[in-house]
């Protein structure tokens, strides 16, 4: 170092530097520069999402009793109220339920789509691929609104079956749990689709034309070689709808009539009918840490597949 | 080792036929609500009842009368649009700084503007009713506004971000050489190859917002709620197909959207 | 006064780990093209940035025109660069990527158009001037980087391996345009490159650098002719080099010495190289100068086998076992004493063919 600077000074006619203070400067600068940049959106992150997040696990710890009444306090009562009553437990039971019938039955209807947009060389691929996701662009209202009439005691199903014979009276699904796993099926589905379709690109197909030319035929080369390497997209599809469905509002209120009660509808109602803050502070505080537990997994799992 | 490999790839090709049949099912479960909402808003029945008797084009023709969905209408408009632009201002800069510059707590960063998609959306929609209440501050556009915003900066995040990451660092490199300074280099250089990623992260910013119903149920409810508000309360209680008309017209210009964006900017470069 | 000076330049990016450049001393005449020449991470694109301004140097100086510009933003130096992806701005044509130098100097529209058009002209591309740059062919985005570069008339043209990209017959035909424009135009350059045949070709000096120092700066006959270092004679052309030790000097008429050199295991033989070395040095013979011949039987010198032999046409390239060396010798396929692989050889040079090294090889 004192070499430098000695040559440096012998040299120069200017004055000299101390080694390494331009690259100082200039990273300061940057420095400020970046915070400036990054400031108003931590901002409005902040306010509009961290604060109302705390405060409403705050609101968790105070008592309420309806009617907007909030006693502010610091308790444990409040959360463990859903957590020491059945018909709470009931409820999350049936959320938790229905997350997992829904994952599980997305899954497979999504997995011949993602497989298909994986693997098709039909220049329609592109069409295809915006049909399967372009139910995004709607609003979950419209598509349940869709269901309710696909479901209903009058819609297009019943209909069908009663003209065909096959029933005697219409099957109730619309106001029921089952209408309601019908519609976030198919509601989840480009979710899934978009996540399979990740994890199979890293499938090569080389892979199963190798195991087709050692003499597998189709169905062993899908079930030996495509399916497993598959599995861990389907895995994280599984999660990513499993935990969708467990906070999903809108489906399970309309299709569900009033009869169908999921952890989120019974936060509405508190929070909005009931006007008992707390207490639902308490019930979106269960959700949050449910879905945050299988949210970790979810990551730790496309880390890997990634890695 | 006495079989001769067969010519492979022919062989091989995903189209048997019946998984095609499959696929194709499994698409119609896909579009079937939509499909349905299709063609119930040219049914004549006056009820949500199959089959269709006939057809007409009255429930579209009422649609204009329906002031609680024109009012939603503008309401989301207006909401979604302003949502947009204040998203883009403050997440645009923020990911210039999470990609172009280096500081400590850049990744922890990068996760807060992204932790919104890990949150339920009622979770957030409580707190902010929570929070907005007691300030008096539910029903309006701004509580709308701000309870949009956390959950479509995600969107612009990652758009954005990608398009940063692919981009050529060296024209910017270029540009200061020739003497343009900070500002100049992004006006003129950095935002303008970066163009189809924030573009593609607005249109999504917007019909998120647009389409969003659950936080705008919570924060604004009375007085001019949104759109897809103002549909769900109608079919919690009517059973007309207005709403297909509705939907149906919501559908096409969304669609309207993407395809307009896709031949301007190249979406699928975004992506 | 030097249109460059280099001053104990260092870029060091973290403690513990070697400098990227090492304390460089380097001068830039007006005018003149200067290779930095040397393997990928010896340093020469790192220096090549901190003139430019695109990185801070942990120490030293740049000056130009003897102003210290060390702490000058990049904006403001006034200079020109190529990059070896050409940087071209996609969202702009042709002409305004030329323009973009003149706008932020401020220049009026019917002062842009015309310096774009001359630019442009200059490196034969003026009917493009409205094309979309994705357009244009490798080939031409490196005509408009160069047009971009230079129409702002810079002080120092810096060119970061702007050949790199382009298959080999295009790469010799833009050497020798780039050439042809840089003289025309004398504007003072810095080009980095790792092809020694691009070097010797376009620079009126070559800096050969090697882990983050320069080994030898001159001109491409000093450096090819007359290289200091092992790592220089290796890098630029090919090279035979041995370890020899020195018995005897003779001084000649033009300042040169004549050596009598020990080679081990092989006996006396001569060389020529600047005076006053002793010792042990390294001994450079270069292929087309090592002459090999069918060994008669009883001959003494060098002797050896052909171990193998590549025929590329006109040349022939003749690799030759002795003991533990291997020497390579090339020669026109016409002429005398052709050779077969196994055959003996004698191998054999000229003392003026043949340079003791100046470089130390004492540890």
């Amino acid at each position: 170092m004192s070499a430098t600077q000695t040559l440096a000074s012998v040299e120069g006619t200017g004055p000299h530097r101390a080694s390494g203070e331009q690259e100082r400067r200039t990273k300061k600068r940057n420095r400020r520069i970046a915070l400036a940049l990054v400031i108003p959106g931590i901002l409005g992150i902040g306010v509009t999402f961290l604060f109302p997040l705390v405060y409403m696990i705050r609101m968790a710890f105070n008592e309420g009793s309806g009617n907007g009444i909030v006693v502010e306090t610091f308790t444990f009562a409040t959360i463990l109220d859903p957590l020491t009553d059945s018909y709470y437990w009931k409820v999350t039971f049936d959320t938790f339920l229905m997350g997992l019938v829904v994952g599980l039955l997305c899954i497979v209807v999504s997995y011949p789509i993602a497989l298909f947009l994986s693997r098709t060389q039909s220049k329609w691929m592109g069409l295809l691929l915006a049909a399967a996701l372009a139910p995004l662009l709607t609003s979950a209202v419209v598509r349940t609104y869709g269901w309710m009439v696909l479901l209903g005691d009058d819609g297009l199903v019943n209909s069908t079956l009663l003209g065909v014979g096959l029933i005697d009276s219409p099957i109730r699904m619309a106001n029921s749990m089952s209408g309601v796993v019908i519609g976030l099926v198919e509601i989840f589905m480009p979710y899934a689709i978009l996540a399979m379709m990740s994890g199979f690109g890293r499938i090569s197909t080389q892979l199963e034309e190798a195991a087709g030319s050692l003499g597998a035929n189709k169905a062993k080369v899908f079930f030996r070689v495509t399916f497993p390497l598959s599995l861990p997209g389907v895995l994280t599809a599984f999660l990513l709808v499993f935990v969708l469905s467990i906070s999903t509002f809108v489906t399970p209120r309309l299709l569900g009539g009033g009869v169908v009660q999921v952890l989120a509808t019974e936060i509405y109602d508190q929070a909005t009918g009931l006007l008992n803050w707390p207490f639902a502070a308490a019930l979106a505080l269960i959700l949050l840490v449910l879905f945050g537990a299988v949210i970790s997994v979810y990551q730790a799992l496309i880390k890997k597949i990634g890695g | 080792m006495t079989t001769v490999p067969v010519p492979f790839r022919k062989k091989f090709a995903w189209g048997g036929l019946a998984f095609k049949i499959v696929v194709t099912l499994a698409y119609l479960f896909l579009l079937a609500p939509l499909l349905i909402v299709f063609v119930i808003s040219f049914s004549s029945n006056q009820y949500l009842s199959f089959p269709p008797k006939g057809f007409t084009l009255d429930w579209y023709k009422a649609l204009p009368e329906q002031t609680q969905f024109i009012e939603g209408l503008q309401t989301s408009l207006l909401t979604a649009t302003i949502t947009t632009i204040i998203v883009l201002l403050i997440a645009v800069p923020a990911t210039l700084a999470l990609d172009r510059y280096d500081f400590k707590g850049k990744g922890a960063l990068a996760g807060l503007f992204l932790s919104p998609l890990l949150v339920p959306t009622i979770v957030l929609a409580l707190g902010l009713v929570i929070v907005l209440g007691p300030l008096g501050l539910t029903n309006t556009y701004a509580s709308i506004v701000i309870g949009h915003i956390a959950i479509t900066v995600p969107y612009v995040v990652r758009t954005t971000l990608m398009s940063l990451q692919t981009s050529d660092t060296s024209c910017e490199e270029a540009a200061r050489v020739l003497g343009a300074h900070g500002g100049t280099v992004f006006w003129r250089v950095t935002l303008p190859i970066i163009r189809p990623g924030v573009i593609a992260g607005a249109v999504m910013a917007f019909i998120v917002s647009f389409d969003e119903a659950v936080i705008s149920l919570f924060v604004a409810e009375s007085g001019r709620p949104t759109l897809p508000v103002q549909v769900l309360r109608y079919v919690e209680n009517s059973a007309d197909a207005v709403v297909a008309a509705l939907s149906v017209i919501l559908i096409l210009f969304s669609v309207v959207i993407v395809v307009i964006v896709e031949r301007v900017v190249g979406l699928r470069n975004a992506l | 006064m030097d249109k460059l000076s280099l001053v104990g330049l260092t870029k060091q990016y973290a403690q513990g780990i070697a400098p990227a450049v090492d304390r460089l001393d380097m001068s830039v005449e007006e005018g003149h093209l200067v290779s930095l020449l040397g393997p990928s991470g010896c340093g020469k694109t790192t220096t090549l940035r901190m003139v430019a301004g695109l990185m801070d140097p942990t120490a030293g100086q740049i000056k130009v025109d003897g102003t210290d510009i060390t702490n000058t933003p990049v904006h403001k130096r006034g200079m020109g660069m190529v990059f070896q992806s050409y940087a071209l701005f996609p969202h702009m044509n042709v002409h305004e990527n030329v323009a973009f130098g003149l706008q932020m100097r401020k220049k009026s529209k019917s002062q842009q158009d015309s310096l774009v058009k001359g630019a442009l002209d200059m490196v034969q591309l003026g009917h493009l001037s409205k094309r979309p740059v994705k357009a244009l062919s490798g080939g031409q985005q490196q005509r408009i980087a160069l047009a971009r570069a230079l129409v702002v008339e810079p002080t120092l043209l810096l060119l970061d391996e702007p050949l790199s990209n382009l298959d080999a017959k295009l790469r010799e035909t833009m050497r020798t345009e780039i050439r042809q424009i840089q003289q025309r135009t004398r504007a003072t350059t810095l080009f980095v490159t790792h092809d020694q045949d691009e070097a010797l070709a376009m620079s009126d000096r070559i800096a050969v650098m090697n882990g983050g120092l320069i080994e030898q700066f001159g001109s491409p006959t000093e450096v090819y002719e007359r290289p200091r270092t092992r790592f220089v004679a290796n890098f630029i052309g090919r090279a035979n080099l041995l370890t020899v030790t020195i018995r005897g000097e003779e001084t000649t008429p033009n300042g040169d010495s004549r050596y009598a050199v020990d080679v081990p295991g092989f006996g006396v033989h001569h060389a020529i190289g600047e005076a006053g070395l002793s010792g042990v040095r390294t001994l450079l013979v270069r292929p087309h100068r090592l002459s090999v011949s069918p060994a008669a039987p009883g001959s003494d010198g060098i002797i050896g086998t052909v171990e193998a032999l590549s025929y590329t046409g006109d040349s022939v390239s003749y690799s030759v076992r002795v003991g533990e060396h291997l020497f390579t010798s090339e020669r026109l396929t016409s002429g005398p004493d052709r050779m077969s692989q196994g055959d003996r050889a004698v191998i054999s040079w000229r003392a003026n063919d043949a340079l003791v090294l100046p470089e130390s090889t004492e540890e």
